[in-house]
């Protein structure tokens, strides 16, 4: 699992994984529009992938599920964008803006 | 060092700016720049990683449609009617940068104390036959709830813009 060359290394891929977590993470919290938050949301679920897919390499390298759940993420991911995309279209349509901090009707 | 190496540390360098472009750039479009060019920097992590089926699925379904998708969304709904600034006040910044450290630092903690062990294989091979197995015969159930979720999500995107366009 280490020593070696670099890329056999188990804790580099998790260090990866970790910093997309975190910047998708920061992401989410700052961003001011919709579409960002949602950019930053594809991030995590990147690392999520990358992790199971390093952790079924290095620690139970015998069967591939977790290549077959990163695809799993994959196709979660791409309905979660294409639902996500028509409610901001319509988000937008309605208020003509897709800032997410304005949109409070339903907390007031 | 070999040529090998020196392209892992390019690609995860590639990996790592393209996320901080993504969440930092100030228009939206140069973020999707930068997640296209973090998926392609995963997609070649996978490579590294012995998964090559995994690496051409990432580059067909992110790179190809979700960020085009992504693309057709900010055209339609973006910055070319609004304009709208990302950068948020100073203090939601400062906020959101700590609550991201410390998620940081936390799970670091946790990958460093836990005590990981080796595989018993070294070479990792899961060919694309290995995975048709795996989905065909032990987890054909979620193969089709996933199948599922995807013809419902694409009919509510559907239905979602008919009926938008019908009540004006």
């Amino acid at each position: 699992m280490t020593g070696g060359y670099l890329f056999n290394n188990l804790y580099i891929y998790l260090f990866l994984a970790l910093f997309l977590l975190c910047t998708g993470i920061l992401g989410v919290l700052f961003r001011k529009t919709l579409i960002g938050m949602l950019i930053s949301l594809e991030l995590i679920l990147n690392g999520a992938g990358l992790n199971l897919v390093a952790l079924n390499r290095f620690v139970s390298p015998e069967d591939g599920y977790g290549v077959v759940f990163t695809l799993f993420i994959m196709g979660i991911a791409a309905s979660e964008t294409a639902i996500a995309l028509g409610i901001i279209i319509l988000v937008f349509r309605k208020y003509r803006h897709i800032e997410g901090e304005k949109l409070k009707e339903m907390k007031d | 060092m070999g040529a090998a190496e020196i392209i892992f540390i390019i690609i995860a360098l590639f990996t790592m700016i393209g996320a901080l472009m993504t969440v930092l750039s100030g228009s939206l479009i140069y973020a999707m720049m930068g997640l296209i060019s973090t998926l392609f920097g995963v997609a070649g992590l996978y490579i590294y990683l012995n998964a090559p089926f995994l690496a051409m699925m990432q580059i067909l379904i992110y790179v190809g449609a979700v960020s085009i998708l992504i693309a057709f969304a900010i055209m339609l709904a973006g910055p070319f009617t609004m304009k709208p600034k990302e950068w948020t006040t100073v203090t939601k910044f400062i906020g959101s940068i700590v609550v991201s450290v410390v998620s940081f630092v936390l799970v670091f903690r946790a990958i460093m104390q836990t005590p990981w062990v080796q595989g018993k294989i070294k070479n990792f091979n899961v060919t694309t036959k290995d995975l048709g197995r795996i989905f065909l015969d032990r987890l054909a159930f979620p193969f089709e709830i996933i199948s599922l979720l995807i013809v419902i999500a694409i009919i509510g995107a559907i239905m979602l813009a008919l009926f938008s366009r019908r009540q004006g």
